[in-house]
């Protein structure tokens, strides 16, 4: 052929902005939809209740220490190997403490406690006085 | 020869017609594409999660002077039931009170409790699974399910309560009454509360007795101490305070205005009627006040002050033997702590 | 009669088309829709319940109890008991009707070097269809030195334990 007859091409053209524009607006549906998505699970990656469990867990040891000996004895020794091996079982975290002996803060006695707490995804260090 | 340049032929307008259809049918694909997805619909959940956290887990904002007792709404920053940030879960009865009473409009829940660039619509209710307590506020909610929606389980705290009845009969009675030291026709009864027993940092908050933040309850069984048939005077309830950290610490009256009732600051019941402070009226069978703590923060107290509330009864003979001091504090036969109560709360946003 | 010019807009329009309609199969059949269940919003409320009922368990209602209800069931292998407070506090609701949770439990406990656990509420038949996911809560028990009457006897005997109760939660 002499010359190709482009007369028609802007019909094809027009086809093309269509079809540009549909997947303009699949990728903003897409994003738009992963908002909601991430927030709940969002909320549910973070171990909130898990850690408060812990904590509250190591403040029931520090009163057994407090009550019956130091944190070196057997039986304390027992309960914190019972947390540490159900919580990596279980819980799949990988957790560690220590009560060290009491200091006199502002009058009162109290027991230096440091927690470790990671489950692959969320990291928490805390040292605080009970 | 005809010129044909005005003339569409026949393949053109086959070849048009095509794409016409398929455009259409691309177009009414799209809005298929866009069902379902309101742009502020998706966040309806994480905005009642996000509400629930803060009424359940966080006192609020002042914590101290407490949000509750802030009787202007733009001073509160914002609106929490909990306790106290270490206890999670155990609500206040006083913020919860304060929190559904008709003093805010939807404008300051929505930026006091439930934050957002958006105006959402909400329900938020609280039921105690023995029913005394049941409130709501909001809109009622949507039918169907298109509403974002959390469920918290609590446990509510009340104030505690000294009941002053027969266990004490012979504890605050005068052995006798004929003995010289007893002849004065004015006789005083105090209940004392030590604060810096009561605000002990010891005692978990769940647990604690705080006249800053929780009324005051004290219910006198005053027929045991009634000697005479026309009933004893009470002349006046007063407060007084004493700050043992300093040298010479002695008791002060409080300055209060003794002689208006205003049932925001403290109610007095004598024999079931509503009196002031000063009542100056007989006397029978029953005392009971409450002193809110919205009294009580007006008396400028710190943590180590000790507070008297002094009832004094007076007549030309006396007509009453009650006399001694009981302290308001942690032994359970001097004041009834009630247990903590179950209850729901549920937050709906749309 | 016929001319062929023609049968170039033809062949346009039908390419046209064709693209058109490949773009929006595509795009269409790539977004999917999320329905809530993807988003894992009912575990996270389900999550978030079952957390508050057994911490709530866990809260001695009196400053005068030295246990909670939740260890005062598990130090006495109280299943029954447990499961109908549990149920109670997690099927209320403000206006009053009742949800339709249901549960189970086990209490995970360590014996020399293994993790164990004993079945404490056993999960009912009838709810094993028609179910949605299940999400599990957990809180942690001290037990004293006795074994409770009725847990397994390679439980510890001679040392006070630190347990796991294990609740499976799940809406019928």
């Amino acid at each position: 052929m002499a010359c190709m007859n482009e007369e028609g091409q802007w019909i094809v053209l027009m086809g093309l902005l269509v079809a540009v524009g549909i997947f303009f607006l699949a990728l903003i549906i897409n994003q738009s939809a992963l908002v909601g998505q991430t927030t709940a699970e969002g909320v549910l990656e973070f171990p909130k209740n898990d850690i408060r469990d812990l904590r509250a867990a190591v403040f029931d040891y520090v009163d057994y220490v407090d009550r019956f000996g130091n944190a070196n004895n057997r039986s304390s020794q027992a309960v914190r190997q019972d947390i540490i091996a159900i919580s990596l079982e279980r819980k799949n975290a990988v957790v560690d403490f220590d009560v060290e002996s009491p200091q006199n803060i502002s009058g009162r006695l109290l027991y230096p406690v440091t927690i470790h707490y990671n489950n692959g995804v969320t990291k928490y260090d805390e040292r605080v006085y009970y | 020869m005809r010129a044909d340049d005005g003339v569409m032929s026949l393949d053109f307008l086959a070849g048009f017609t095509i794409f016409l259809l398929a455009l259409i049918m691309v177009v009414s694909m799209v809005p298929g594409l866009l069902a379902g997805l309101g742009s502020s619909s998706i966040d309806y959940d994480a905005v009642a999660y996000r509400t629930g956290v803060i009424l359940v887990e966080d006192p609020g904002w002042p914590v101290y002077p407490p949000w509750e007792m802030n009787a202007d709404p733009d001073e509160i920053e914002r609106m929490g039931f909990s306790v106290s940030r270490e206890t999670p879960n155990v609500l206040l009865s006083t913020k919860i009170e304060r929190f559904f009473d008709s003093g805010f409009t939807a404008g300051d829940y929505r930026s006091k409790a439930i934050f957002g660039d958006y105006p959402y619509s909400y329900n938020i209710s609280i039921r105690s699974l023995d029913g005394a307590y049941q409130n709501s506020t909001g809109e009622p909610l949507p039918p169907g399910h298109g509403y974002g929606y959390i469920r918290r389980v609590v446990k509510i705290k009340e104030p505690g309560v000294a009941n002053i009845d027969d266990r004490f009969a012979s504890q605050y009675a005068i052995p006798n009454p004929g003995a010289p030291e007893w002849n004065s026709t004015v006789r005083n009864f105090t209940v004392q509360l030590n604060f810096s027993k009561l605000l002990d940092p010891e005692r978990d908050p769940a647990y604690r007795i705080d006249p800053r933040t929780e009324p005051v309850r004290v219910n006198i069984d005053f027929a045991q101490y009634c000697t005479d048939s026309s009933g004893a005077t009470l002349q006046n309830v007063t407060f007084w305070k004493k700050d043992p950290t300093r040298p010479n610490a002695r008791f002060t009256r409080i300055p209060f205005s003794y002689d208006e009732e205003n049932a925001d600051l403290y109610t007095l019941h004598t024999d079931g009627v509503p009196r002031s402070l000063a009542p100056g009226a007989p006397v029978k069978s029953s005392i009971s006040l409450v002193l809110k703590p919205a009294a009580t923060s007006q008396f400028t107290l710190d943590q180590n002050s000790i507070l008297d509330i002094r009832f004094t009864f007076e007549d030309e003979t006396p007509h009453t033997n009650i006399t001694g001091i009981h302290h308001y504090d942690y032994n359970t036969t001097n004041v009834a702590l009630p247990a903590l109560q179950p209850a729901v709360l549920e937050v709906a946003i749309w | 009669m016929v001319s062929e010019e023609g049968q170039l807009y033809t062949m346009e329009g039908v390419a046209a088309g064709i693209i058109m309609l490949l773009a929006a199969y595509i795009a269409v059949s790539t977004t999917g829709i999320y329905t809530t269940g993807d988003t894992h919003i009912p575990d996270m409320q389900l999550e978030q319940l079952g957390s508050d009922v057994l911490a709530m368990m866990d809260t001695p209602d009196t400053a005068g109890d030295s246990k909670s209800d939740l260890e005062n069931f598990v130090n006495t292998n109280n299943g029954d008991e447990f499961k109908k407070m549990f149920l109670s506090y997690c099927n209320a609701t403000t206006s009053g009707d009742l949800d339709n949770l249901h549960m189970s439990a086990v209490v995970v406990y360590r014996s020399g070097g293994e993790i164990r656990e004993h079945q404490f509420v056993a999960p009912d038949d009838n709810t094993w269809t028609g179910r949605e996911n299940a999400v599990r809560v957990t809180r942690w028990v001290q037990l004293p030195t006795t074994r409770p009457a009725g847990m397994p006897t390679d439980m510890p005997n001679d040392r006070p334990k630190a347990v796991l109760v294990e609740v499976l939660l799940w809406r019928a």
